[in-house]
Parts: C-alpha cells; sequence; structure tokens
C-alpha cells in the first residue's frame, strides 16, 4: 500500500513540474554542439563526413581564429548505427549529461524523427539535419538542412515541363516512404501542368533486379524517367536501360543519389543522365567559399577528399557560427533562434545568398546538371522552389 | 538473506530517479525492456533449445501493436494496452512455432532469421496502417486518467512491469509447464518418454517467449516515443541472443544481467564512434573465454558463500 502512495505522489510531482528552462552549454570560454549520427551501419560514411570532415573542419578554423565572441566550439557524437532508439538515447544523453547548446546536423529521417519531440519539448535547437523528409517541417526549433524532398520534386517538374518541353514523365521508384516522398509530389506537380505519369514501376527495398520494370517503362514510351532508388539498384536500373538499347529517354536521378560517386557506379552508363544538384561541385567549383573549403580540407584534414556530405557539415558549422555571431555576446538558444530565423541574404559564398524565413526552411535552390566523363556540368543558373 | 538481497534490490529500483540523473532513468528503463526481452528469449532458448535470431520481429509486433492500440483507442489503460499487445504477439508466436517444429538446429534459426525480416518489410508495406520508414511516433500510454509523460513514469511502469514478469518467470519453473520445459532442456528423448508432448510444449514455448518479448515490446513503444522498423534489424535480434548467453542461458538473473551489461555498454560504446563494433566484439570474446557459462554461473560460487 505504501508503495502504491509513494508511486502517485511521485507521479503527481513529475505532472506538476514542468521542463526547467536554463541555458546550458555556453560557458565563457566554451560551446558545446553536438549530435547523434551513423558511424556505422549503411550511412556510415556519409556520417563520418559530415561530422568529423565536415562540421570539425569548419570549427577547427573558427577555434584557431579565436572562436565566437571568445568561446570555442567543442564537438560530441555519439553513433546511433541508423538505429531510431539509440539516436533517442544518444540525444537525451547529449542533452540532459554532455548538456550541449544545440543538436547541429543528424543524419538520416527515422533517427531525426525519433528526436523531434523530446528536442521541442526542451526547446533544443536542432539545426540542419541531414534529411530531407517533410517531417522536420513546421517545428519551432528546426532550422531544416535540406532541400526538402517535395521542394525538390516541385523544381525538377517545373524545370522539365516549362523549361525542356516534356511531356511524358515516368518513374522507377523504391517502394518505400523515401520512394514515395517524391512519388506524390511527382503526381501533384504533373497535376498542375496537367499532365500524368505514363509509368510508375516500384522496386521493394533491396531487390537488385530492376529488367521487368525498365523493360515495362520503356513501353510505356516515357521521356523522361524519373530514377528514384539507392545507389545499388539506381545503378542496376541505369545499366539495364543501357543493355537493352533503350535510349529514346532522358534519365533523371533524384534526390541524394545525384552524386557523382554514385551515379559512377554505373559506369558509361550514367553518362548523359541528368539531375538536380544542391550543392556545386566540391572538387572544382571556383566559388570563393568552395575554394576556403578546399583550402581547409588541405590544411586541417590532408587526408579528407572533397564531398557534398562533408561540405553540408561545413556548411552548417558556418551557419551555426553566423548564428551565433549575430546572437551576440549574451548567447541563448532564444537568441540564436532570433538570429538566425531573422538573417537576410548572408553570403556563404557556396550557395546563394541564405535567407531564413519564418518556414525556417533555407535550402530551396538547386541547379540541373549532367553526367558527362563521370563529372557534373552545370546547365543552369540556380533554379528556385518558391 | 535472500529476502533483505531482493528487499535492497527493490529499494535501489524504487529510488533510482530520485538519484541517479534524468539521461540514467531513461537508461535504465531500456534495460528493463531488453531484460524482458532476454528473460523472453531465455525461456524458448534456454528451456526448449530453440535459439531463435527473429526476436527483433517479436519486439516489433508489440510495439506496433500497442502504439496503434494507443493512437486508435486511447481510453485503453496502458497495462491493458501492454498486455493486449504481449497476447497478439503470443498469437504470432504460437502461429510461428507450429510450422517450426519440423525444424532444429541450425535451420530453426535460419528460419527465425527470416521471420525477423518478414515483419520489417511487413511493416514497411501496411504504410498505411504503420506510415512505414517515415516512423510512427507514439502518444504517452495513460493510466487512471494520468499521462505518462516523463521519464521517471515510464521506468516506473517498466519497472512494475518487469518485477510481475520476473516473478513469473521465476515461479514458472515451479508449474507442470515449466516442469516440462526444464525437462525438454535436459533431455528430449528423456522427456518424451516421460509422457512430455515434445511438439505441445515446443509450441508453448514460443507462445510464452513472444508473449513476453510483444509486453517487452509495449513498453519500448512508450519508453522510446517512437517506432520504425530500422529499429528492429537483424543486429537487434543478434543483441538479444548475446544477452543471454553472456548472461547464461536457462537463467533469469542471467538474462537480467546480460540485458544489463549489453545496454550498458552499447550507450558506452556509442562514442567511440568506427571504432564501436571493434571493442563490442572484442569485450564479448573475453566474456565468453573467461566465463563460458554466462554470467550466471560465474557469479553462483559468490551465491553460495
Amino acid at each position: 500500500m505504501r508503495l502504491v502512495v509513494s508511486l502517485v505522489s511521485v507521479l503527481l510531482l513529475l505532472a506538476g513540474s514542468a521542463p526547467v528552462r536554463a541555458e546550458q552549454g555556453v560557458t565563457d570560454t566554451e560551446i558545446v554542439l553536438g549530435c547523434s549520427n551513423s558511424f556505422t551501419g549503411p550511412l556510415a560514411f556519409t556520417g563520418e563526413q559530415l561530422t568529423k570532415f565536415g562540421i570539425d573542419l569548419y570549427f577547427k578554423g573558427v577555434n584557431d581564429a579565436g572562436g565566437i565572441h571568445g568561446r570555442k566550439v567543442r564537438t560530441v557524437y555519439y553513433d546511433d548505427g541508423y538505429k531510431p532508439q539509440e539516436a533517442v538515447a544518444n540525444t537525451k544523453k547529449l542533452v540532459d549529461q554532455d548538456k550541449v547548446f544545440a543538436i547541429l546536423s543528424p543524419q538520416g529521417t527515422a533517427p531525426v524523427a525519433a528526436t523531434l519531440e523530446y528536442l521541442e519539448q526542451n526547446r533544443v535547437p536542432l539545426l540542419f539535419p541531414y534529411q530531407g523528409s517533410p517531417v522536420t517541417r513546421g517545428k519551432k526549433y528546426v532550422v531544416n538542412g535540406m532541400v526538402l524532398y517535395d521542394r525538390q520534386a516541385k523544381m525538377m517538374i517545373d524545370y522539365l515541363v516549362l523549361q525542356r518541353k516534356f511531356k511524358k514523365f515516368a518513374t522507377i521508384y523504391q517502394d518505400d516512404e523515401y520512394g514515395k516522398a517524391f512519388l506524390v509530389p511527382f503526381e501533384q506537380n504533373l497535376a498542375r501542368h496537367g499532365l500524368k505519369l505514363v509509368g510508375a514501376e516500384s522496386v521493394k527495398r533491396g531487390a537488385t533486379d530492376v529488367s521487368a520494370q525498365i523493360a515495362k517503362l520503356q513501353a510505356a514510351k516515357a521521356e523522361v524517367t524519373f530514377v528514384v532508388l539507392t545507389p545499388g539498384p539506381g545503378a542496376q536500373a541505369l545499366k539495364e536501360r543501357q543493355k537493352i538499347g533503350w535510349t529514346d529517354t532522358l534519365m533523371v536521378s533524384s534526390g541524394p543519389l545525384t552524386d557523382e560517386r554514385f551515379l559512377g557506379l554505373a559506369g558509361e552508363a550514367a553518362e548523359g543522365v541528368e539531375g538536380l544538384s544542391l550543392w556545386p561541385d566540391p572538387l572544382t567549383s571556383d566559388l570563393p567559399g568552395l575554394r576556403a573549403y578546399r583550402e581547409a580540407l588541405k590544411t586541417f584534414a590532408p587526408k579528407g577528399e572533397p564531398n557534398r556530405y562533408a561540405l553540408h557539415g561545413y556548411f552548417a558549422a558556418m551557419m551555426f557560427t553566423e548564428g551565433a555571431k549575430r546572437a551576440g555576446k549574451t548567447l541563448t538558444r532564444e537568441s540564436l533562434m532570433t538570429a538566425l530565423t531573422s538573417m537576410k541574404g548572408f553570403d556563404t559564398g557556396i550557395l546563394p545568398p541564405i535567407t531564413i524565413g519564418a518556414d525556417r526552411e533555407p535550402l530551396t535552390q538547386g541547379f540541373w546538371v549532367r553526367m558527362e566523363k563521370g563529372r557534373f556540368r552545370q546547365l543552369t543558373d540556380w533554379l528556385k522552389s518558391e | 538473506m535472500r529476502r533483505w538481497a531482493l528487499g535492497a534490490l527493490g529499494a535501489g529500483v524504487l529510488a533510482w530517479p530520485w538519484v541517479a540523473p534524468r539521461y540514467f532513468v531513461f537508461l535504465a528503463s531500456l534495460i528493463l525492456v531488453n531484460a524482458v526481452v532476454a528473460i523472453g528469449l531465455n525461456l524458448l532458448s534456454g528451456y526448449t533449445n530453440q535459439l531463435s535470431f527473429g526476436h527483433a520481429g517479436f519486439l516489433a509486433i508489440g510495439a506496433y501493436a500497442a502504439a496503434l492500440l494507443t493512437i486508435h483507442a486511447p481510453a485503453i489503460p496502458v497495462v491493458v494496452t501492454l498486455l493486449l499487445g504481449g497476447a497478439i504477439t503470443a498469437v504470432v508466436g504460437l502461429a510461428f512455432g507450429v510450422p517450426c517444429l519440423r525444424l532444429g538446429g541450425l535451420y530453426l534459426s535460419m528460419a527465425t532469421l527470416a521471420f525477423g525480416f518478414v515483419v520489417a518489410e511487413v511493416i514497411l508495406n501496411l504504410d498505411a496502417l504503420t506510415r512505414g520508414a517515415d516512423g510512427l511516433r507514439v502518444p504517452a500510454g495513460r493510466i487512471a486518467g494520468w499521462a505518462l509523460s516523463t521519464d521517471t513514469a515510464r521506468y516506473y511502469l517498466a519497472a512494475a512491469v518487469t518485477a510481475v514478469l520476473v516473478a513469473g518467470a521465476v515461479n514458472l519453473t515451479r508449474t507442470r509447464v515449466g516442469r516440462a520445459f526444464l525437462a525438454i532442456r535436459e533431455s528430449e528423448v528423456a522427456a518424451q518418454a516421460s509422457g512430455v508432448s515434445l511438439a505441445a510444449y515446443r509450441t508453448a514455448a514460443f507462445g510464452v517467449s513472444a508473449f513476453y518479448t510483444g509486453v517487452a515490446g509495449g513498453l519500448f513503444a512508450f519508453v522510446v516515443g517512437y517506432l520504425s522498423p530500422d529499429a528492429f534489424d537483424v543486429f537487434l535480434s543478434v543483441d538479444f541472443v548475446v544477452m543471454i548467453i553472456l548472461g547464461g542461458l536457462g537463467s533469469v538473473p542471467g538474462s537480467i544481467m546480460g540485458a544489463a551489461v549489453v545496454t550498458v555498454l552499447h550507450d558506452w560504446l556509442a562514442a567511440f564512434q568506427n571504432f564501436r563494433p571493434l571493442i563490442f566484439g572484442a569485450i564479448l570474446i573475453a566474456c565468453m573465454l573467461f566465463m563460458p557459462g554466462g554470467m550466471a554461473r560465474a557469479l553462483r560460487p559468490l551465491g553460495r558463500r
């Protein structure tokens, strides 16, 4: 009986106590940031690039130059192996034990989505998560980190219909939320132009043979075929298309697949594939921000190779630094969010000037590229999804 | 002596949220969830020699069942939700156990392994219900009008449920069913010769094991607050097997110790990033070398003193 009474009183006490608002993770000399990320599992490469070769790279430069208002930035990372429950555990540990100020650039839809509610409740900023599903849209303490998939779909359709005058679209997509995150907006945006998909073939997650699907799409006489697949099956689709000699269609890769490294898996079958690139070429671009990035890589991490994942982390760290600078000497989570969401036309030297509005989606643009001899060639200026 | 030890343990479990930082309350809840799964798996593997590499699948069924019940019928008290989740999982376990009767050893392990993959695929493809790979947010469970919305509240729920299930597992060996399980563990032939129906009890073991794992799945859903098929991959099933082998096959305290060690180890090793699997593997090999019968057997001399 006594046990029941104490249990009930415990519950009563807890129900009465609201989350405590204490500014943490900022001292006179230090700002602590962190994230849960994939260092093992299917996206381990991306995770390591984002953090150690991206975020840390930029902060090394910042710290060497004296820090942000005299505060050095320290980062803490934990591995979640792409498991949401471990991402929750890691994120709680970061906030409760390591007392981080904000979460910077965690990776993956499921791991990020699993921590959303906890972070919102505790008013911890979640900045530039590396995931494109709209689950992070409209959250008060989130600044989104990718061009969300529905915006990418809109840009692709608008460009191909209005500028390239294509009419018959089809897609081969992965049969999961990633594939559907593109499929649905493809249909919606085609409908705006009075068009429909002439074919939509699904591929099960983990499948490697896509010959039946490609044959069906050829029979549907698609002028444009969107490839919404993971790297392995994506390369398979391109090779299959080459094998059956289906030349009168434009293959367009979607989402994170639009990367030389992934399309390169298909070898010469990837020649002529087009897509929407969200970042300038990290290897060759002459933009001042990218030259600075490659310079930093040479100085601080000579073993690292320039790529878009590391560039995302580098960019996220740059945006945080700018926000924290603007928030001033008395840095709080609220003042950081205010500084970030009132940012207008900030020139990163990497992307067109960044404006973060009330929608907290700073990244809304990409440009069109074509794969030529293993590298992307830029075909357009920046396209907008507004 | 034993009563004192149990009393101290109980007091420690009750006092934990008041002495430990908030994060460790959450971690303790995870340990409790894993302990229930480990006990359930041990009832199957330790007692009836059926090694399962698919318990992440059972965990997923219990978790999704509890989450969907909470979403669509929020009036149901959380304890009933957990029981229903366990019952649904038990039915699946029984149904799966019947065809597995003809399989033994490696073939059974293969079948359970496949089961785990099938469950993940089903969750992905029933996306109208489960929201597929986007994941399912689990609302706070309710008990007599109270929403269990803090880590501490969920910890006490997990602790209470675990206590009941531990008592059940300890006392199971005193029942007819439990005696039959023990007989099968010692010798299948001898058990059969004494009138124990191998088929019936091996199937029953699947049902009981699945029930435990299903209830743990419900707790998992509330403790973590978010479900996605990515959570229940084959490595999680392997972790459960590691827990019972490390803790000790056929031992309830061993299951709990194994679950605690593996959970804490995973948490601690997360900071080592890329080196995590390497260190984890090395520790496991060392444990197997120095404690071949698991922690339960290694600690037994201490208990006798």
